[in-house]
């Protein structure tokens, strides 16, 4: 199945895809600090700019008075929602929510912009001017808590206008939405026949699930500077340049009315952003108040300001029937999600029934009843690192199927998985087997029922496992393009984007067809170009790597028939330049009389396919510019096959070891371990990066993270990071990892890509069941489980 | 690039010759017309102060706001982008800096405390030509992913290897306990540390 439709799929012979310990094109300036973040940028004469935060969880604001604001010494501007500069805008970032006015007087959550904008010499001028403002606030009621906010009687917050938002394309499986009441609208799934299900069912279990919020956690918090220019460079009028919103310059050009060619954004850094690419404000609205105040002006938002969610909360009641072998037979799965502010990512609830791992069962009984409810409890842009966020719905149900029939939980898995094809496939699917086999080794799995293993300190271990397809990306097409220009082959691409070295990987990939090292691609960065290199997870985006691929091809095709008519036709040796200037031609390769196809590339050569030893180097045989472009997209991504988890080609399956002190609640993760198929790994360090980020994810998320909220105020408390605890060095376990080869990807050489699949909402928290037999609801802090275990 | 930086750095004057308001941005000549300025125009507010400090082996002068920390003082007077600001309060090492051989956080140092000291940047380890194995090291052994942390990891791990230059793994992992990354390369550190303190030994 692998690389279905492109060239050199199946290669057998790699000498750079899958070479460890290569740098990173942009390391050396990330290492010394040179690599710009739009938080970094400071011109000369700038000016800063911040936005009122809203006090309250929910509140308008009925009047402003600024005129004692802008008495402050150093204040530049002051705009307000009323402002007709505010009226117009639009923004174009990338969200998956419901469009709302660019700034307005309501504010749906703690420390939302709201209403005013401050421009000053500096930050703590705004500050100051901020404080001055006479505001009339209005505050209404807020919903914090999904339980409150779903009753018939909580006070209604938002406008009946807003129903369930649709996600993706409409699934036959889906019910008509009933109209939304009060906070609540609705998002129902039916499909197969559940009371059937049931009815056919040995056993019926039921649980409980809660999934926390967590935030997105940004390491450079979001902002820009943006200033105008009149430079001639650029050609006539004005042109705008805005840095800090990577990704993000043809929104922003939209946004302002500004023709493409007119917007520069050379910087390149944007910081760990892993799928919560949305705009912040203070990444768009620099530009307008640039023109207004003719100076370059800078808006970045504090560490406080950057807790949005890449994971909404949601709360999930569940009912599994199965048989007495363990063949699940219906699910019925009713949860409350939060619907968050006006304007959050509808990926956070409805985006995931469609995504979810059910599609990856034989069972197709399944009901997905969701209520969502509006809350003033954050914002989530677009997704993030979770998705889909209710994966461990089904690895629940697995681990609960095992404990309540001794069945190794691995057993259940397989058991259930259907076929590679579709749902209907009873075949095994080779990727999970070879996972899982691996996982085994690794792991001395050891399989026990709840409670039934104590370690020789006295604390209990417990051991869970959980499977994930590896998705096949791919959203749009890539359009790459490749030079060679005196010999060299140049790579030019828009940016790095949030990090992951993904263009190295695609680097690496037309070293490999153009018979060169990797250090040989030349990779030019320019904001102007239109290659980005996002799409097919960790890995690499091992979708833009197959067109990268498809266009080296082009690009050898092209050399090959260059060096034999440069050989026909080059000058005799001892005739100058064209017509005397420069130094004379190179020297052609031995290849007169041959045809392309008797030629290959190797070691940076043109040579012959029949013995690598007669050749000519590249800069003699090819003096040529020659460029090749190519733009598509591998064939049947995830997202034009259907839901993710209909097809099932490349796995992965993930495991965790805890120890769990009784006595103080205290949770250990003695190890994780990943055994995966990324179908072909093209870059292992970033590979294994990538996977040790998740697994950190999912420590954080299943031990320590959670938003707090006053449930009075509405207010949160902990949006900082002493409260709001990331793992640390000290903190991580070990993460063992093996990686298989299967090829059965869609993407280049039979690669599909794997990060986000292997992050976890519930591994921890499942293993800490097996540990004592009860469960925690994440973050499973020593608290929470002494509480579960009656001690506290 | 190592090169390049340190050439961008000397191109940095190490004396003031102009002072700016920090209030209504007006320059001056000379800190005495700023004071006066500050007086006659802004007698509310706190007067910039002039801080002469060693920076990376050389004299430098910062006009800085009472308040202004060491990070943002290194950033908005010198431009410098190496000195990270990630969590503003003392938790995450993005700002580390080495001062009077200390690894410090310049989040939360005032900058007009650092009145005579010598300080240590990312720029400056990375300008040094003795330290260039361990930032290679550090892009061999894929150290970083988005990198925003990774320059603050960088000086806590040359300030570890200043007082230690042969650490164990261990020792690596307990001096960079404070440096949060959440890109999750915590296990790449030490491995790059251990590489390049191999390789200045044989260097040595
Ligand atoms: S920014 Fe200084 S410790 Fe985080
Ligand atoms: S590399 Fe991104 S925060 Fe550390």
């Amino acid at each position: 199945m692998a690389d279905l439709a492109g060239v050199n799929g199946q290669r057998e012979d790699f000498r750079v895809v899958g070479q460890r310990n290569v740098p990173g094109k942009l390391s050396y300036a990330l290492a010394t600090g040179v690599a710009k973040f739009g938080i970094d940028y400071v011109l000369p004469d700038m000016l800063h700019a911040k936005f009122l935060r809203s006090p309250y969880a929910h509140a308008r604001v009925a009047r402003v008075d600024t005129s004692a604001a802008r008495a402050v010494p150093g204040v530049a501007d002051i705009l307000t929602w009323e402002d007709e500069d505010i009226r117009k805008l639009r923004s174009f970032g990338e969200m998956f929510g419901a469009q709302r006015p660019y700034l307005d007087n309501l504010a749906d959550q703690e420390g939302a912009e709201v209403a005013v904008i401050v421009v000053a010499e500096s930050e703590d001028i705004c500050e100051e001017a901020l404080r001055r403002l006479d505001i009339q606030w209005e505050i209404l009621p807020h919903v914090v808590d999904l339980l409150e906010g779903r009753k018939p009687d909580a006070p209604v917050i938002r406008p009946q206008v807003r129903e369930t938002p649709q996600f993706g394309i409409r699934s036959p499986d889906q019910l008509e939405s009933p109209p939304k009441r009060g906070n609540v609208a609705y998002s129902n799934f039916d499909s197969g026949d559940i009371e059937a299900g049931f009815k056919a069912a040995d056993h019926i279990i039921e649980y409980d699930l809660y999934t926390p919020a967590f935030a997105s956690h940004m390491p450079n918090p979001s902002g820009s500077v943006a200033w105008w220019s009149d430079e001639p460079y650029f050609g006539e009028g004005k042109t705008l340049h805005i840095e800090g919103a990577v990704r993000e310059k043809h929104s922003i050009s939209f946004m302002y009315g500004m023709p493409p060619e007119k917007t520069v954004q050379e910087g390149l850094f944007m910081g760990g952003k892993y799928c919560d690419w949305g705009l912040r404000k203070s990444q768009n609205i620099t530009p307008l108040l640039a023109k207004r105040t003719g100076r370059p002006v800078r808006c970045v938002n504090t560490r406080e300001e950057t807790y949005d969610f890449i994971m909404n909360q949601r709360y999930a009641y569940m009912k599994v029937g199965f048989t007495k072998n363990g063949l699940i037979t219906a699910m019925d799965d009713f949860s409350v999600a939060d619907g968050g502010v006006w304007g959050s990512s509808s990926f956070g609830n409805v985006g995931d029934q469609t995504q979810g791992p059910y599609n990856t069962l034989k069972c197709k009984n399944v009901r997905q009843f969701m209520e969502i409810v509006d809350s003033n409890r954050g914002m989530m842009y677009v997704s993030g690192q979770h998705c889909p966020f209710n994966w461990d719905i089904v690895t629940i149900a697995i681990h609960l199927i095992a404990e309540k029939l001794d069945m190794d939980p691995i057993d259940v898995a397989r058991l259930n998985l259907h076929g590679p094809e579709s749902q209907d496939d009873i075949n095994p699917v080779h990727s999970f087997e070879a996972c899982v086999e691996t996982g085994r080794k690794m792991m001395n799995w050891d399989w026990h029922r709840a409670g039934a293993r104590k370690l020789p300190d006295g604390r209990y271990h417990g051991a869970s496992f959980r499977y994930q397809m590896c998705p096949r990306h791919s959203f749009a097409t890539y359009h790459c393009k490749l030079e060679l220009r005196q010999g060299v082959v140049h790579l030019p691409t828009q940016g790095p984007l949030f990090g992951v070295y993904s263009i190295e990987c695609n680097a690496m990939v037309v070293a490999e067809e153009l018979g060169l090292n990797y250090e040989d691609v030349c990779i030019d960065f320019d904001y102007r170009e239109n290659f980005v290199t996002f799409g097919g997870g960790s890995d690499g985006t091992t979708a833009s790597a197959w067109v990268a691929k498809e266009c080296a091809h082009i690009l050898k095709q092209r050399i090959l028939e260059a060096a034999i008519e440069y050989a026909e036709t080059a000058p005799p040796p001892g005739m100058g330049g064209g017509h005397g200037f420069g130094p004379p031609p190179p020297p052609p390769g031995p290849f007169k009389g041959l045809k392309p196809e008797d030629l290959d590339l190797a070691g940076g050569r043109v040579v012959l396919k029949a013995d690598h030893s007669v050749g000519a180097p590249l800069t003699s045989a090819v003096p040529q510019n020659l460029f090749a472009t190519y733009s598509g997209k591998p064939p049947l991504a995830v997202w034009v096959t259907g839901s993710m988890g209909k097809i099932l080609d490349t796995m992965n399956t993930a495991y965790c070891e805890v120890a769990v002190d009784t006595e103080t609640g205290e949770v250990e993760i003695l190890r994780f371990g990943v055994a995966a198929d990324p179908g072909k790994v093209l870059r292992p360090t970033s590979l294994e990066s990538q996977i040790d980020q998740v697994m950190y994810f999912s420590q954080g998320c299943q031990l320590l993270e959670d938003f707090v909220y006053d449930p009075r105020t509405g207010v949160r408390l902990n949006t900082n990071m002493f409260d709001y605890k990331k793992p640390g060095m000290l903190d991580v376990p070990p993460v063992e990892k093996d990686f298989l080869e299967t090829r059965a990807g869609n993407a280049v050489y039979g690669a599909n890509g794997i990060s986000h699949s292997l992050a976890n909402t519930h591994m921890i928290i499942i293993a800490i069941h097996n540990a004592i037999g009860v469960w925690v609801d994440p973050p499973a802090t020593p608290d929470k489980v002494l509480k579960a275990l009656g001690k506290a | 690039m190592v090169l390049l930086l340190a050439q961008e750095y000397a191109a940095v004057p190490s004396i003031l010759t102009e002072y700016r308001c920090g209030i209504c941005g007006r320059i001056f000549a000379g800190l005495p017309e700023l004071e006066e300025h500050y007086a006659a125009r802004h007698p509310e507010a706190a007067q910039p102060v002039v801080v002469a400090l060693n920076l990376n082996g050389k004299p430098r002068e910062l006009l800085v706001e009472p308040h202004w920390t060491l990070q943002r003082a290194l950033q908005f007077s010198l431009g410098l982008t190496g000195t990270k600001h990630m969590c503003d309060r003392g938790v995450c090492g993005s700002c580390t800096v080495i001062m009077d051989g200390r690894a410090v956080l310049a989040c939360t140092t005032l900058a007009c405390e650092c009145e005579g000291k010598t300080v240590q940047t990312v720029e400056g380890i990375a300008a040094d030509p003795a330290w260039k194995p361990l930032i290679d090291a550090y892009c061999r052994w894929d150290a970083m992913q988005c990198g925003y942390c990774t320059p603050g990891f960088l000086v806590s791990a040359k300030a570890l290897m200043d007082k230690n230059p042969n650490p164990t793994e261990d020792e690596c992992r307990r001096a960079l306990a404070g440096n949060i990354c959440i890109c999750g390369t915590y296990p790449r550190h030490a491995a790059a540390i251990l590489e390049a303190a191999l390789k200045m030994r044989k260097g040595a």
